[in-house]
Parts: structure tokens; sequence; C-alpha cells
């Protein structure tokens, strides 16, 4: 399997800790991990994007054109990062809901069928008891979904080992809610 | 990532002492060497120096001691270190030394994009450029190895996406290398006045050609990648270049039309290898990030492209996108493929119609140098202000940032302004801000000189009590050392008394009312007739390393009906708490954000910004 994922969002969403959980999963996966992460100022509330292969690749770094999977956390952050994807790739958008998504974007994308799903993962992270969690919430609606190639089952072992003792028991309440709701319904735009 | 893989390199090689000064991209590795010290109950000698020739002084002479030393920094660390390093490519190491300098190709975080490699040339000392983490911990236990062979440092160049990129890194045993100090005197090397240095060139020279010839028969680093077929097009290259043409190379098939020489040693250039190697084809492209060092070594050129020819851009990182529009047009050049363009231009036509705004960064919510911007923007608001390099370079948001030059500059700039003003009998208010971390690194020496001379202007350090911007490392200031252990607290108001200044004040900048009014004081001294510099230390300590000191005395406040929604907080102040509800047009508070640090309240001039 070769899987290439740019994750996107601003400082303190938390794109280094998703970035993580997917390199313990190709780990566990027992692909080859590379990926780079570039930061400059995101404690100061910049951009924040991760890039991870998993795979037999070379380089740490994705072209424009060629990613798998786009996970954004932050509506602007995605029309930024949304040249990574190739031909036929999907996106993830935390977004309060599919209409504020650029209607001709959109058509611009559905010509070189690339799927969007957009999922308010803030706001049910908020109903979980933790804003914190937008980002394991966004990816566990992906896994629940299934239009990616990881199973719940996998990547929820992986969470509970790389989440802090502190946070384990909310990070898997939240993976777990975000699984079964998008395992419950499809949420097209 | 990296940078820890690094750290892991130093450690397996049984490095006895580490020093550095935090700069990005190369924060992170002493931070990894004091872990593994801590997990594996290591002797090591860890310190974060005051700057990096300080760092490379001391790493230097544990090595002098037989010792085997590394030392960490950015690559303009170096530029601060370079006479150092200078020297010592004459007189030599015992002790393995090993010298890390990451670079930053784009800039994303420097003032320059400066090739290290360039200084391992002009200081005639080996150069490895490792292409992954797992190569960087790897060439680290090797230059210690060559360094110690050959008697000299060595410098190791991981460029950004080396040092920050990840990697399942494989480890290996840690080897204790037992060696006690012991500094063998020898004069005429270590204090080897100008008549021994020229023999110490020649024995450099010759020392070189040594290494090189090793180079040549190296394989580890430096090796081809080839095809079956006889290619017309070879490309040399090196660090993550190598690593994305490979990629490229792969997802295009065309592996079988271009081989690859991947060179690990850019300095000195196995000749040979790379001379025999251009013989086999037609063209030979040179990839190499950032600059042309080892273009500029081939001695026959007439086969290559690359920078000097005009098929690299001189500046810039040399990202997937870029490395794939030179292949393109290289290989349309040659008539060997005709390559999609990169990118969608459609789309990217699309997203520049949205006008995203660029997130700029800006100081957080309730960052003491905003405090102490705003005071000084509004008590000397015609000043020269002089700044430097610190996240307090972000008063650049607030208009309080007229230069930043470099380290230390903050101060020298505001005494070179003063005597060219003063020498036409102008006498203009100056305003120079610093940080604490950044006035240990090079503010006593500018200080003192600005003293003597009889400069004048007003001074602001702004101590917040740690070197904030490359991730929270401490400072001499704070009394504790790299590994966490007590250090001597040094005192910035005895240091800057120390460097002859005799108006010296301590504030907090969250008292605006009373800061506006010690630098109006401050300016007058100056203008007086026995007066002078003034110094203003504006003590606060960073929110995001001290959250709980820092918020001592929470002042809550909120918005009134007063607000018309000028604007005039969020363009003169811009805190991220604050923010224009442009239905209402009115400014709220983000609450999720706010710290509470009541210093809003001097922001609004229609004194809508009250305590709850």
């Amino acid at each position: 399997m070769k899987v290439q994922i740019v994750l996107a969002g601003i400082g303190g969403q938390g794109i280094l800790f998703s970035s993580k959980i997917f390199g313990e999963l190709g780990l566990k996966l027992g692909l080859d991990v590379m990926g780079s992460e570039t930061h400059g100022m995101s404690q100061r509330g910049g951009s924040v994007t991760a890039h991870l292969k998993l795979g037999k690749f070379a380089s740490p770094l994705i072209r424009t054109g060629t990613a798998d999977i786009l996970y954004s956390f932050e509506e602007n952050e995605t029309y930024k990062t949304l040249k990574f994807l190739r031909r036929g790739g999907i996106c993830f958008i935390n977004l309060v809901s599919g209409d504020r998504f650029d209607k001709i974007i959109l058509a611009h994308l559905k010509k070189k069928e690339i799927t969007l799903r957009t999922y308010d993962a803030s706001g049910a992270a908020l109903k979980v008891g933790s804003i914190l969690t937008a980002n394991i919430m966004l990816i566990g609606y992906s896994v629940g979904i299934g239009l990616v190639p990881f199973q719940p089952g996998d990547l929820r072992h992986v969470l509970t080992a790389v989440s802090k003792k502190k946070d384990l028991r909310m990070n898997l309440k939240a993976f777990d809610s975000a699984v079964r709701e998008g395992q419950s319904f499809l949420n097209p735009v | 990532m990296g940078n820890v893989a690094i750290a892991r390199g130093i450690v397996e090689a049984g490095c006895h002492v580490v020093t550095s000064y935090p700069g990005t991209p190369s924060s992170e590795i002493i931070p990894a060497v004091v872990e593994y010290k801590k997990e594996l109950g290591l002797n090591t000698y860890i310190e974060w120096s005051a700057n990096e020739k300080v760092a490379f002084d001391n790493a230097l002479a544990a090595s002098l001691t037989g010792k085997r030393s590394a030392v960490a920094m950015k690559q303009v660390g170096l530029n601060v270190a370079s006479d150092s390093l200078m020297s010592s490519a004459y007189t030599g190491v015992i002790g393995g030394m090993v010298v890390i300098s990451c670079d930053d190709p784009g800039p994303l975080s420097s003032q320059t994009e400066q090739d290290s490699r360039f200084f391992a040339m002009f200081a005639k000392v080996p150069a490895y450029d490792p292409a992954t983490p797992q190569e960087a911990k790897e060439m680290v236990k090797e230059a210690f190895a060559l360094s110690e062979a050959y008697q000299i440092p060595v410098i190791l160049r991981p460029t950004i996406k080396v040092s920050h990129a990840k990697q399942s890194v494989k480890i290996s045993p840690v080897k204790a290398v037992d060696r006690k100090a012991g500094f063998k005197k020898d004069p005429e090397r270590w204090a080897a006045t100008p008549r021994y240095r020229l023999t110490l060139h020649k024995k450099l020279n010759e020392t070189l050609k040594k290494i090189q010839e090793r180079f040549e028969g190296d394989s580890r680093w430096n090796y081809e990648v080839k095809t079956s077929r006889a290619a017309s097009l070879g490309i040399i290259t090196g660090s993550v270049s190598f690593t994305v043409i490979m990629d490229i190379l792969e997802e295009l098939s065309l592996r079988k039309d271009i081989d690859v020489l991947k060179i690990g040693t850019p300095f000195p250039l196995p000749q040979k290898r790379v001379a025999e190697f251009i013989k086999k084809y037609k063209k030979v492209l040179v990839v190499e990030e950032t600059d042309s060092v080892i273009e500029s070594q081939i001695v026959d050129k007439s086969k290559v492209l690359g920078r000097l020819t005009g098929h690299i851009p001189l500046q810039g990182e040399l990202s997937p996108d870029v490395i794939y529009d030179i292949l393109a047009k290289v290989l349309k050049e040659l008539g060997m493929a005709d390559l999609e363009k990169s990118g969608d231009e459609q789309l990217a036509k699309l997203i520049d119609g949205l006008n995203i705004d660029v997130r700029r960064p800006t100081l957080c919510a309730g960052c003491p140098e905003r405090a102490a911007f705003f005071a000084i923007k509004k008590a000397l608001p015609r000043a020269i202000y002089s700044s430097d390099i610190g996240c307090y370079t972000l008063g650049l948001n607030l208009k309080a940032v007229d230069t930043v030059l470099d380290m230390g500059a903050g101060i020298t700039l505001a005494s070179g302004f003063y005597q060219s003003y003063h020498q036409d009998d102008k006498e203009i208010p100056i305003v120079a801000t610093m940080g604490d971390s950044t006035f240990y690194h090079s503010g006593t020496a500018s200080l003192l000189n600005a003293v003597y001379n009889n400069a004048r202007f007003v001074l602001v350090i702004m101590d917040n009590e740690i070197t904030a911007m490359t991730g929270m490392q401490p400072t001499p200031g704070s009394g504790i050392t790299a590994d966490g252990s007590k250090g001597k607290k040094v005192s910035l108001e005895e240091l800057i008394k120390g460097c002859g200044v005799r108006w010296i004040k301590t504030i907090d900048p969250y008292d605006v009312e009373n800061l506006v009014k010690l630098l109006k004081e401050a300016r007058q001294y100056t203008q007086d007739r026995e007066g002078g510099i003034a110094a203003i230390v504006a003590r606060h300590p960073c929110l995001i390393r001290y959250p709980e000191v820092g918020r001592e005395n929470p002042v809550q406040v909120e918005i009134t009906s007063d607000c018309d929604g000028c604007r005039y907080c969020l363009d003169y102040f811009e805190c991220p708490a604050l923010y224009l509800n442009e239905e209402k047009d009115r400014v709220e508070i983000d609450r999720n954000i706010c710290v509470d640090c009541g210093v809003c309240i001097h922001a609004c001039p229609k004194g809508a910004i009250q305590p709850v």
C-alpha cells in the first residue's frame, strides 16, 4: 500500500498529533513512514501543514496533485491546500455545513473526480466535551464512512497508544462517537 | 524527527559534550540529547550556551582534551561562530568534533537562506549532507570517526526538510567511549602565531586532499542509482532533493531513462567520481539546495546544466513542484519527454479569487511584548524603532519595529542611528527593543560600545525570562541549565549596569500607564546634559511557558456599548482575542483565547473596553 496524506489547519488544532496518529498507524500496518511538517511560527496562529507518506517512498514531501487524502481542520486552510489532491482524491473538511463551501470550486473538483466530505468536527467535539478532540473526530468520521483505506479498529488501537494518559478517555470517546456518526450517515456536499 | 535522529547519532557515537544556541531548524537536537541522557543514564555534558560562538568554543575545548564534542546551531548561527570555525580548521581537533549547522532554504524562519556547505568550503573543513533522518544519524557517527582520524572539525549540514522530516529510524546501541580530559600543551599548534599558521594551512590542504581521496572511495553516501538501459541524462544531487527526484522518477516511470549520482559529501567533492559519471551522458543536471556548491566545484562544466546555466532557480526552496518543473524543462529541451504541467492553474486562479487572508503570525493574546510595544508607540510615536530577532520581531504588526538585521543589531543600529543624526546636530528619539535571550547572546558588546562612544537612546529589554520564539529554552537569566539542573542566575539589571548604563528602571509592561510615563522620562534622560542611554527592563513572564505566574492578577474586560467599530484596537493593538463582529460592526472578545491581561483597556480611544 502507498498512501499520501496532507493534514492542514492552524496552530493549536492538533495537526502534529494527527500526523503522529497516522505515522504510528503506518508502523502498525508494517509500512515505511515518512513525513514532514511546516510550522515556522505555528504557536502564534500561523498555518500548519503536515505531509505523511505511508509505503515505499524516498522523500518526505508531497508534490501538488499527488495526495490521496486531505484532512483540513479549518475552512480557509482547505482552499490553500486543495492543490495537493490528486485526481480522484478525497478531502475531509471540518466545516459547520457543506453549504459554506465555494460552489465554483466544488464544481471544478467534481470534474477532477475529487470527493469532498464536510463534517462539523468542532461542533461534535464540543458536544462530546472537548473542542481539542475536533481533529480526532474528523479522522474518526473519515474511517467511519469508510472512504479511506484504514480500519477503525487499527486507528483506535493507535490512538490509545499515542494519547497522553489524561486525554485518553476523552480521545477515545470522541473517536468512537465520530466513527458511529460516519457509519450511520453520509453527508455529501 | 530528523533532529531527534541526529541527537541519537550523537549519543550512539559516545559523544561527551554537546553545546548549542537555539534556532529553527536546529532547536530540537539538544532537548532530544537531554532525553537520551536521562533515559540511558549517560554522563553527557549538555549546554545551552549564550551564543553560537560560545557554544563552538566550549565544544572545541572538550575535543582538545580528547573528548568527543558536538555543537548545533542554525545556519545564521554559524556566521556568529565562523571566527572560531575558520581558525580551528587550521589548528584542528583531538577528540572528534562535529559541527551541525541546519540550513533553512525558503527561508521559513531565518534572515537569509545561506548554504552552510559554502562555509565548509570557506573554512576548508569536510561536510556531510544527509538526505534523510536515518542518513543524518549514521553520518553523525561517521563524522566523528572522520574528525578523529584527520583531526579536523567536520560539518553536518541538514536542511530544514531533513531536520523536521519524520521517518521510522533504525537505532543502534549506544557506544561508550572512555575518555578522560587530558589537554596536552602544544603552543605551536593551539596558540599558533601567524608564522606557524602558514605551516598549519599547508597541513590543512594536505589533510583535505586525503579526505577527498577517502570520499572518492566512499560508496555509503556517494552512490549511483543506475538503470538497465543506456540513459542519456544523468542527475547529480544530494540532500532532500535526491529523495524528491527519486520519487518523481518513480512516479513518472522515468527511472529507466535517467541515472542519478547521489552525493552525500559535497565538500571536498569526489572529483574523479563526478567526472567519470559526467563522461557517460550527453547532459548532466545538477540539483542541489540551496546554492551551487557541487556545481561550482565541477572542473569541466561543458555538459553540466544547473544554476550557472539558468536551469535551477537562484533562490528559494527546491520543493517537489520546483524540481518537477526543472525536470520537465530539461527533458523537453533534450527532446526526451513532454511532461504534463505541474499544478492546476484553473484551481489556483479560483482560489486566488477568494482573496483568502494570509495568516500572518502575531504575538499571543496577553503577550507582555504587545503591551510594551503599545506603550512605546504611545509615549514616543515618532521615534526610530530598531529591533531584533525573536517573538518581538512581530512588533512589526504594531508598526513598532523599523529594523531587524540580525542578533544584537537592535542596539548597534540604535547607536549608529544616533551618531549619524548627532553628527548633523539633530537629536531624534530612538527606541531600541531587544529580548532577554538576544541581549545575553550579543547585546552586551553592542551596549558597552554605545555607552563608551556617548550614544543616546532608549533601550527597552523585553524580559519574558525565556527564549520563546525557538521553543522555550532557558536563558542565563532563568538560572536553569539545558538538562534542567540549577545554574547561576545572571541578573539582567547588573549586566546592563556593568555595560556602563546609569539610568535603569524595571517595570511590568502590563502597567501600560506607568510604562508610558517611564518611557517619557527615559527619553528626557537621553536629552539631559548629563544624560545618556536610558534602559528599561520590561519584565513579565512568557504566558506560554509560565501560564500561572504570567496570569496572576487577572483583569476581565468587556466591550461596552461605546464601541463604534472604529477598529483602532484591531489595527494598533492587534490582539488575536479581539475580533470584529461584522454584522454588528462591533469588536468582540474571543473568550477561548483571552487571558484576562486587561491591557487592551488602554487600547480603546473611546474607552469602550472596561473591566467587568
